[in-house]
C-alpha cells in the first residue's frame, strides 16, 4: 500500500504512453504468441508508415494548441496528383507533392494566425478545398499508376534490407529529422515556447505568427509525404484513398502524450502513440472486430485520450 | 458572529496564510490591509468559499462550517463584491441582479419580467440607485455598476436566514473621490443589514470607514487596530515590518542620468480612449516612473513602446530612430526589454527551463543556420544565474517551479543578457517578498549605471519616489503632471496623489 501511496499521478503521467504500449504488447502477445515474432512486428510497423509520417506533422500543430483536420484530404489530393503527374516528373513528383502540402498548410496557418479563424475551422475548410481538387483532377475515378514507371520511381521504397523493411527506414528517417528539428533548432525551441506559453513568447519578441504558420506548413508537407507514400504503395490514387487516416492520426498523437492543449509531448511521443494504434488495430483483427466497428473503438479511445491528457488549467471555457 | 480560528492555507512552495484568527461582529465594518502578496486575496477567497482552509475552523454563530464553493457560502449569507466586476455586460440590470436565482419569478416555465423588475427595483432602492432595471449593464457607468453589484449581493438578505457578511474587494480603486464618499455613506447605512469586510490598499480609506482593521503581513495577522485610533503611518509601518528608508530603494546609488543620450522619445502618442497626447523622454541611466490609478493608461503606453499594441497617432523614437511598424520582435531586436506585469503569463514560460527562457529573445545569437548551440546557451545562463544570484540547482530546471523572485530574475536576465538598453518594467516587484524586491531595485540601479534607460510602472508610490529620476502622473489616459525626482527634490506621496485623483 505504501508503495502505491507514493506514486504521484503527475509524475506517472509522462510515462503512461510507453507503459500502455508495453502492457498492450504483453496482452496481445499472450493471446497470440505469433504477434511477438520480431519480423512480424517490423512488418506491422512498416505497414503504418504513412500514418506515422502524417502523425509526425500533426504533432507540431497539436503541440502549439491547434489541430489540422485537413491532413486526410490533403493526402487524398496528393495521391491523385502523384498518380496523374508520375509520368511527367518521375520521383520529382514526391517533392512537388510535399511543396503543395507545405503551401496548403501555410495557408491554413495564415488564415488561423492572421485572420483569427480557429484552426479546426480553417483546416476543415481547406480540407474540403483539397478534396474538391482531388475529385476534379481525378474526374472522380480511381486512377492507377503505370506499373513500370511506379517501380522505377518508387519501387525501392517497398523492398527490405538487412531484415528492415524500407518503409520503416523511411519512417525512421522522418522521425530523426523531425526530432532534430524539434530538439535542436530555433524553430523547435520557438515551437516549445509557443506551446508552453504563447503570450510570454510574444512578450519575448518572438515572431509567433511565423512559428505557427510554419508548424501548419510542416503538417501539410508531412501529410503530403504520407499521401505520396500511401499512393505509391497502393500504386494509384483517388479522392477517397486516405479516408480513415484522420481519426487514427489524432488518436496516435494524443495517446502518445501530446495533449490538445499543447506544450508537452513531441515527436517521440507520437512514435509511441502510432505503435499503440498499430497494436490496437492488430488486436482488433485477432478479435475479429469488423472493420466498420473499428472506427467506433478508435472514436471512443479518442475521447478517453483527450479527457485524460488535456491540461484543464489552460482552458477557461469549452464551447 | 463570523469567525476564523487558526486558519492555515498552503500552496505549493508557499504558506499563504498561517494561524490567522479573524472575527466580525454584527453590523461591523472590518478593514483588511496588507502589501501585495501578504495574503489578503487568499484570506478573502477563503471567506467567500472559493478555497477550503488546510487547517483551522470557520465558524458562523459558533457552528463550524465547511464550504464546498462560493454558492454554498452565499447560502450562509456570505457575499462578495468583486474588484473585477462580475456583472455580465450584455444582460439587463435585473437579469444580473437575479442571475442564477430566476426560479422565484418563473411561472409555468416563463419568466415574469414585471415581477422581476419590481423586485430588482426594490433591491436597487437599498443602494439608492435610481435606474431602469431593464437597462443593459454595459451602458451604466463604472460607479453605477459597482452599486448594482452591491445590490446583487444584498439579495442574499431575502434569501438566507441569519446575518450577512459582505466582502468589498478594492471597491474604490476606480472611483472618483466623490463617488467614494457616496459609497462609504451607503456602506455605513447598510450596516443595519449586513457586516462588511473592506479590503483596500488605500490605508487612509480603510481607516476612515472601518471600525477595526486587520493588518496582514506575510500571511499572518500582525496587528488589529481600532479604526478611529490608528494612524496611516503606523499601519504602513506594520505592513512593511520596518521603516521604508532610503536604503531600501538604493537611493545612494541613484546617479544623475546622461542628458545627452535620449533612449526613448514619445511625442503626442495617442490611442483612442486609453491614452492621449503622451510626450516624454527617457535618457541613458534614467528611471522614468509612470504612476496613476488602475486603467489610467500607463500599462498601455508601455505595451505601445514595446510594439505589442500600436498607437493611433503620435511619434515614437527609439535611440533616435522613428518607429513606424510596431512589432514586438522588432523592438526586441532594437534592444528594448519588457518585463510584463503578469509574470507567470507573459514573463516566464513554465515548461521551459532556465536557459531556454533566458535565450528566448536572442536565439539567433546562439545558433547558426537555425541550429542551436545549446552548450553556449547554458554557459550564458550559468553566468547570469551567478551574476543575479538566482537560486536554482542547475540551468536545466523548469522555470515554472521557481519562486516569484527567482522567476523575475530570470526575466531580467533574459533581457539583460541580450544587451537590452531600454527596459520597460511593469510592476516588476509585484508579489515578491521584501528580499527579492530589494534585489530587483539593486538590479535597476546597476542597469542605470551601465547606461540603460528604464521606464518603470511601479507597484507603489513609494517605489516611484524612491526609484525615479522623473515621475509622470497619469490621469484618465493623459499625463496630469510631471515631477523631477532626483535625490534632494523628490516629491511627496501627497504631491503625486493630488494629481492622480
Amino acid at each position: 500500500m505504501e508503495f502505491f501511496k507514493r506514486i504521484n499521478l503527475e509524475r506517472v503521467k509522462p510515462h503512461l504512453p510507453w507503459l500502455t504500449l508495453a502492457v498492450l504488447i504483453a496482452v496481445v502477445g499472450a493471446a497470440n504468441p505469433q504477434f511477438l515474432d520480431p519480423y512480424n512486428f517490423l512488418l506491422l510497423l512498416a505497414d503504418v508508415s504513412p500514418l506515422f509520417i502524417m502523425a509526425l506533422g500533426m504533432t507540431f500543430v497539436i503541440y502549439i494548441g491547434g489541430i489540422d483536420l485537413s491532413v486526410q484530404q490533403l493526402a487524398n489530393l496528393i495521391s491523385v496528383v502523384a498518380t496523374v503527374y508520375l509520368a511527367r516528373f518521375g520521383f520529382g513528383v514526391a517533392l512537388i507533392a510535399m511543396a503543395i502540402g507545405f503551401c496548403i498548410g501555410c495557408i491554413s496557418g495564415y488564415v488561423t494566425t492572421k485572420l483569427y479563424v480557429p484552426s479546426f475551422v480553417s483546416t476543415l475548410a481547406l480540407g474540403f478545398v483539397a478534396l474538391s481538387g482531388a475529385k476534379y483532377l481525378s474526374g472522380n475515378r480511381a486512377l492507377s499508376m503505370d506499373a513500370e514507371l511506379r517501380d522505377a520511381a518508387f519501387g525501392w521504397m517497398f523492398g527490405s534490407s538487412w531484415g528492415m523493411p524500407h518503409e520503416l527506414l523511411i519512417s525512421l528517417a522522418f522521425l530523426a529529422a523531425m526530432w532534430f528539428l524539434q530538439a535542436r533548432t530555433r524553430f523547435g525551441r520557438a515551437l516549445k515556447a509557443v506551446g508552453a506559453g504563447e503570450l510570454a513568447a510574444v512578450a519575448s519578441g518572438l515572431n509567433v505568427d511565423r512559428v505557427k504558420i510554419f508548424a501548419f506548413g510542416l503538417s501539410g508537407a508531412l501529410a503530403a509525404a504520407a499521401g505520396m507514400l500511401f499512393s505509391a504503395k497502393l500504386s494509384g490514387g483517388d479522392a477517397q484513398l486516405a479516408n480513415g487516416f484522420l481519426l487514427l492520426v489524432i488518436v496516435a498523437v494524443l495517446v502518445g502524450g501530446t495533449p490538445l492543449t499543447g506544450g508537452v509531448g513531441g515527436v517521440l511521443n507520437t512514435a509511441v502513440g502510432v505503435m499503440i494504434v498499430a497494436v490496437i488495430r492488430t488486436a482488433m483483427v485477432y478479435l475479429e472486430v469488423a472493420a466498420n466497428h473499428q472506427q467506433m473503438v478508435f472514436g471512443i479511445i479518442l475521447m478517453i485520450a483527450i479527457a485524460a491528457t488535456i491540461d484543464r488549467s489552460k482552458i477557461r471555457v469549452v464551447k | 458572529m463570523y469567525e476564523l480560528r487558526g486558519i492555515e492555507k498552503r500552496f505549493p512552495g508557499v504558506i499563504a496564510l498561517k494561524d490567522v484568527d479573524f472575527h466580525i461582529k454584527r453590523g461591523e465594518i472590518v478593514g483588511l490591509v496588507g502589501e501585495n502578496g501578504a495574503g489578503k486575496s487568499t484570506l478573502m477567497k477563503l471567506v467567500y468559499g472559493a478555497y477550503p482552509p488546510d487547517e483551522g475552523k470557520i465558524l458562523i454563530d459558533g457552528a463550524e462550517m465547511r464550504f464546498s464553493g462560493p454558492r454554498q457560502a452565499m447560502e450562509h449569507g456570505i457575499g462578495m463584491v468583486f474588484q473585477e466586476q462580475s456583472l455580465i455586460s450584455n444582460l439587463t440590470v435585473m437579469e444580473n441582479v437575479f442571475l442564477g436565482f430566476e426560479a422565484q419569478f418563473v411561472r409555468f416555465g416563463i419568466v415574469d419580467w414585471k415581477a422581476m423588475a419590481a423586485a430588482a427595483r426594490a433591491q436597487l432602492q437599498k443602494v439608492h440607485l435610481d435606474i431602469d432595471p431593464a437597462e443593459i449593464v454595459g451602458r451604466l457607468s463604472f460607479a453605477q455598476r459597482q452599486l448594482v453589484e452591491l445590490a446583487k449581493v444584498l439579495t442574499l438578505e431575502e434569501r438566507v436566514e441569519g446575518d450577512l457578511v459582505i466582502l468589498l474587494d478594492e471597491p474604490t480603486s476606480v472611483l472618483a473621490r466623490k463617488e467614494v464618499e457616496l459609497l462609504f455613506r451607503l456602506v455605513r447605512e447598510l450596516t443595519h443589514r449586513a457586516s462588511f469586510i473592506f479590503v483596500s490598499h488605500r490605508i487612509d480609506e480603510v481607516l476612515e470607514l472601518s471600525d477595526r482593521v486587520y493588518v496582514l503581513k506575510d500571511g499572518e495577522v500582525v496587528d488589529v487596530v481600532e479604526g478611529s485610533a490608528a494612524k496611516t503611518e503606523d499601519i504602513q509601518h506594520k505592513m512593511v515590518g520596518r521603516d521604508i528608508d532610503k536604503e531600501y530603494y538604493r537611493e545612494d546609488k541613484q546617479r544623475p542620468c546622461d542628458e545627452t543620450r535620449v533612449m526613448l522619445s514619445l511625442r503626442g502618442l495617442s490611442q483612442g480612449r486609453r491614452y492621449r497626447d503622451i510626450s516624454l523622454d527617457v535618457h541613458a541611466g534614467e528611471v522614468v516612473c509612470l504612476v496613476g490609478a488602475e486603467g489610467s493608461g500607463r500599462e498601455a503606453v508601455l505595451r505601445a513602446i514595446f510594439g505589442l499594441e500600436a498607437p493611433e497617432s503620435g511619434r515614437l523614437e527609439v535611440k533616435g530612430e522613428e518607429i513606424r511598424r510596431f512589432s514586438a520582435s522588432d523592438s526586441a531586436a532594437r534592444g528594448i526589454g519588457y518585463v510584463p506585469r503578469e509574470r507567470k503569463v507573459e514573463g516566464i514560460i513554465g515548461g521551459l527551463n532556465v536557459f531556454e527562457n533566458i535565450t528566448l529573445p536572442q536565439m539567433e545569437r546562439y545558433s547558426s543556420g537555425g541550429v542551436l548551440h545549446i552548450e553556449r546557451e547554458k554557459q550564458t545562463a550559468r553566468e547570469w544565474v551567478e551574476k543575479l544570484s538566482i537560486k536554482v540547482p542547475n540551468v536545466e530546471r523548469d522555470c515554472g517551479g521557481l519562486s516569484g523572485g527567482n522567476q523575475q530574475k530570470v526575466v531580467l536576465a533574459k533581457w539583460r543578457s541580450c544587451g537590452a538598453d531600454v527596459m520597460l518594467l511593469d510592476h516588476p516587484t509585484r508579489g515578491l517578498d521584501i528580499g527579492a524586491k530589494e534585489d530587483v531595485y539593486e538590479m535597476i540601479r546597476e542597469m542605470c549605471a551601465q547606461g540603460v534607460g528604464v521606464v518603470l510602472v511601479p507597484d507603489t508610490l513609494e517605489e516611484a519616489i524612491g526609484m525615479g529620476h522623473c515621475i509622470h502622473v497619469f490621469k484618465d489616459g493623459a499625463i496630469a503632471k510631471s515631477f523631477r525626482a532626483t535625490p534632494g527634490e523628490k516629491p511627496s506621496m501627497y504631491d503625486l496623489l493630488h494629481y492622480m485623483i
